[in-house]
């Protein structure tokens, strides 16, 4: 009867074990709340980020105060709308989420409810000025290009060419954050601006903006716009048989222009548009050694468009900037040694990491920005892919990133 | 191909990546000897009220990039001495830094004050002498 009673009390340990060790594993709940529906290319480099880095994180394990964590994404579609985003951040309270990763979709009307609860909220795409203020939105961070940084760039790297700019921005909330970081750039050199024209982001034909924009004089287009919106624009220039030179923000990279001008993939070379850079200082390695787990795990984003005959993919440079946020508040959990929101979001303003592309990341108590105005850089599309530019200081020293598969 | 595979690979190329950031330290230029320094420029740089200047600063040139403005220059000395001497020099002179980093061969340091925000570049061009870079951007 020895052998029976020794595998029984083996089984009842090995229960033991598996469901102690279970049950005393804590959950970290991070929320993305994106717009999954409406712009998916947007929503799912953002959640993608946030999923490989908790991959990451849980298969090298991960404790704080002693005590083990698994990191759970939740993914919930704001569909651009603001009150979408407020319903989802209830949610994430209800879920007790550590903290909700956006598009910036909604923060507006979202940061103070989930301030009530200490709740960050990372910001991972949009860069509106107002969006994020530590004094004033103590639990609103973000790592993405700021509107001010895309703005004041472009105006160091468009001024000193003697330009005619028509300004370009649309009707979009999106569009109308740019029209206010540009006229804040420019105020100071605004003999540069010949118009200023805003571009009805549902309207089917942008012949009538473009032909205004000709009129004034211009000698160059910047175009603050989404990406199907840039893309008519460019549609009623080139079809118009103007080569104007256009100017762009990091909507530009987005397939959608690309597949809109799929037929005509000349009319997209010499685009130049602003964006962060990918590589840091330290070179490409970290960068290329990220790209390789992010494709390894999701598989390319392919363009839909060809470039000398092979595939063109989209390089994961904004999923960069989740992938860095989710591994922030790892670090802030782990400093807060536990999921409290209140300890986790204080330790948001000491904690920091290294970056995927080799930066440091993090904020403090009086900036909650994590990506500075001097790594944006520009690039121009050739053969549709994009390339930085030789003529701006930082951008030529920046390495070519493969676009093709 | 899994995700788990994913996450293999991204542990051996880190593993790669870690060995290829070995080369460039070795390739610094911090150890080279220098030649002789820059010119310093005629005057001096128009610069935000109150902006600090540590001490061995010589300032090179000024150019104007649209709405902001670059000021080159030198320090005499080594990169971590040019790049806590900002950090404190900011402090004591009331502006904000909002974001620092040091490498091993180049450091920033972003600031915010005299209705400006901007950054000091520094790279270590040579053994004795780091080079500056500072970008001024009206508020």
């Amino acid at each position: 009867m020895r052998t029976p009673a020794a595998a029984v009390a083996l089984v009842v340990v090995a229960l033991a074990v598996a469901c102690g060790g279970s049950k005393s594993k804590g959950t970290i709940t991070i929320v993305v709340d994106a717009p999954f529906s409406r712009s998916p290319y947007i929503g799912d480099t953002i959640a993608n980020g946030v999923r490989l880095a908790a991959d990451q994180l849980n298969a090298q394990g991960i404790s704080a105060g002693g005590k083990p964590y698994r990191i759970r994404v939740v993914r919930l579609d704001n569909g651009l709308s603001p009150a979408r985003a407020v319903t989802d951040t209830r949610q994430a309270l209800r879920r007790h989420a550590v903290a909700i990763l956006t598009d910036g979709t909604g923060v507006d009307a979202t940061w103070r409810l989930a301030n009530q609860k200490h709740l960050p909220l990372c910001i991972t795409y949009q860069g509106g000025t107002g969006l994020v203020d530590p004094k004033a939105r103590p639990n609103v961070f973000r790592i993405a290009p700021t509107d001010h940084g895309l703005a004041f760039r472009l105006a160091e790297y468009m001024v000193p060419k003697s330009l005619k700019i028509a300004q370009l921005t649309d009707d979009s909330d999106y569009g109308q954050a740019g029209r206010a970081a540009l006229d804040d750039a420019f105020r100071t050199v605004s003999k540069s601006v010949v118009v200023r024209i805003t571009l009805p982001s549902s309207a089917s034909d942008l012949a009538p903006q473009v032909l205004q924009a000709r009129r004034s004089g211009a000698t160059a287009l910047l175009v603050w716009a989404l990406p199907a919106v840039l893309a008519k624009t460019v549609v009623a220039a080139r079809s118009a048989g103007w080569h104007v030179p256009v100017y762009a923000t990091p909507t530009a990279e987005d397939p959608v222009l690309r597949q809109q001008l799929a037929d005509h993939p000349s009319w997209l070379d010499g685009l130049t548009f602003a964006s962060g850079r990918m590589t840091a200082e330290l070179g490409s390695g970290p960068w290329s050694t990220f790209e390789a787990a992010y494709e390894s795990a999701f598989g390319a984003t392919y363009v839909g468009v060809k470039s000398r005959g092979r595939r063109v993919i989209s390089p994961p440079d904004y999923a960069m900037y989740s992938y860095d946020c989710a591994n922030l508040i790892a670090a802030a959990v782990q400093q807060a040694k536990g999921a409290d929101a209140k300890k986790v979001l204080a330790a948001l303003n000491q904690v920091s990491t290294h970056g995927a592309n080799g930066d440091e990341r993090g904020f403090n108590e009086i900036n909650h920005e994590g990506v500075v105005d001097d790594d944006v850089y520009f690039a121009r599309f050739g053969n549709m892919i994009f390339q930085p530019v030789k003529d701006d200081p930082l951008s030529s020293t920046l390495p070519v990133i493969n676009q093709v598969r | 191909m899994s995700r788990g595979a994913g996450v293999l690979t991204f542990f051996v190329l880190l593993l790669a990546a870690g060995c290829g950031s070995e080369k460039k330290a070795e390739e610094g230029s911090a150890e080279k000897e220098c030649d002789s320094a820059p010119a310093a420029m005629a005057g001096q740089p128009a610069l935000p009220a109150k902006f600090p200047t540590p001490d061995s600063v010589t300032y090179t040139g000024q150019k104007k990039t649209g709405p902001s403005s670059v000021v080159s220059g030198y320090r005499d000395g080594e990169l971590a001495d040019a790049f806590d001497a900002y950090k404190s020099a900011f402090d004591s002179a009331g502006y904000q830094v909002t974001d620092d980093e040091k490498e091993e061969d180049d450091a920033e340091v972003n600031f915010s004050g005299g209705s400006s925000t901007g950054q000091v570049k520094m790279i270590q061009s040579c053994k004795d002498r780091t080079s500056l870079a500072i970008t001024i951007r009206p508020q």
